[in-house]
């Protein structure tokens, strides 16, 4: 027998076990939008008057979180960072560039090659970091740069609660106090120099940010980036899917114990300084030894990957 | 009866006799249901749904390894 929705008892199209409900596709808009509105009081992370950059990169999550915020009537731009990764990459952008246009929609578009001399890929074979481990410190720099330059109070990233209950299970494996402190579905803007960043979608798992696109008609990146193929974060998510199809609600009650129960008991693990990048100004932790330069992490990586990268000569005749 | 999956990513196409129901498909692909939609001719179906003859269905994976 067909489900039944748990609203309307119509005819369910997309099941939701943790919640032990099923919806038809117009009471599961409903019930996600109430989940964003949701997060969004909760931590007050966003206002109606704010200038909202929402980081997009073409697939399920941050596109949703685009039309979500456009839709419950938030003033949000999107920005694209182009990391390089072949067609990847050129699908990527062309993906966002057709959904900020079909909604009138603003998209500013960087290019790390362009403004930092190198790619993913590049930056993958170069340094000692994995390129997922580059790819994201090189995001966090660019984007809270972007909306700094740009004059926006917040930017908005598409991390569901699977990314986040994923990145709690690394850091709880490792007991990374400090890392667990910082990861909150707000980030406060503590000095200048650091933007506001929130993460509205914590409270929607992925297979209901796809599901959300799937019925918004909304064409994103199916494909997996090519570089992210065995990454550790892939293999636990895969470990706690297991476990939740045995215990549905096991990763819900995970992050959101978390977050409500332990959260608060690690704030004092983070405690470190923080000061002005000597090399371009960002916000970065002071070091450990006084007499070391003051440089950020994305800093020292690019310094590290202009080393490896081979250098063209170029002579004159 | 015979249906044809094609599940993605990454692209593979995959035909599979005798299943029902949603449900019996994802068994018998050893797939979790948890970690993929099921889409046929656009529209999303549940584990209970039921499938017929010749019935074309995506099982799109909803996991991604970015962040």
């Amino acid at each position: 027998m067909a489900m039944r929705c748990k609203r309307c008892r119509g005819q369910a199209v997309m099941e939701v076990r943790r919640h032990n409900a099923a919806f038809c596709r117009d009471c599961y808009l409903h019930y996600v939008g109430q989940q964003v509105t949701r997060a969004i009081a909760k931590y007050r992370m966003l206002g109606h008057t704010d200038r909202v950059l929402v980081a997009v990169s073409g697939g399920k999550d941050s596109l949703a979180l685009w039309d979500l915020l456009l839709e419950l009537g938030y003033q949000a731009d999107g920005l694209y960072l182009s990391l390089g990764i072949g067609a990847y990459s050129e699908r990527s952008k062309a993906v966002c560039e057709e959904f900020a246009a079909a909604r009138g929609a603003r998209l500013l578009v960087h290019d790390l090659a362009a403004e930092h001399g190198y790619t993913i890929p590049e930056a993958a074979g170069g340094t000692g970091r994995s390129s997922c481990g580059v790819c994201g410190l090189s995001k966090r720099y660019v984007f809270n740069k972007a909306a700094l330059d740009g004059g926006y109070d917040v930017v908005c990233t598409g991390h569901n609660l699977d990314d986040e209950a994923a990145v709690l299970f690394a850091n709880t494996l490792r007991w990374e106090t400090g890392a667990m402190a910082r990861q909150f579905p707000v980030l406060e803007a503590t000095r200048p120099g650091l933007v506001k960043k929130v993460k509205p979608l914590y409270r929607v798992a992925e297979r209901e940010t796809a599901a959300y696109c799937v019925l918004k008609g909304i064409d994103y990146v199916v494909e997996e980036c090519p570089l992210v193929a065995g990454n550790t974060q892939m293999r636990h998510k895969e470990t706690l899917n297991q476990m939740e199809e045995a215990a549905p609600g096991t990763k819900h009650s995970f992050l959101f114990g978390y977050l409500e129960r332990a959260a608060g008991l690690l704030k004092v693990a983070d405690d470190a300084d923080l000061t002005e990048c000597q090399r371009c100004g960002m916000t970065t932790q002071v070091p450990e030894d006084p007499a070391a330069e003051a440089v950020c992490a994305f800093c020292r990586s690019k310094a590290r990957l202009v080393k490896t990268l081979p250098v063209v000569e170029v002579t004159s005749r | 009866m015979l249906v044809t999956a094609r599940l993605r990513p990454p692209d593979r196409m995959v035909e599979v006799a005798d299943v029902r129901r949603v449900a019996d498909l994802l068994a018998r692909l050893e797939v979790l249901p948890g970690a993929v939609l099921v889409i046929r001719d656009g529209a999303l179906l549940t584990s209970q749904d039921e499938l017929r003859d010749g019935d074309q269905v995506e099982v799109r994976f909803a996991i991604s390894g970015g962040g």
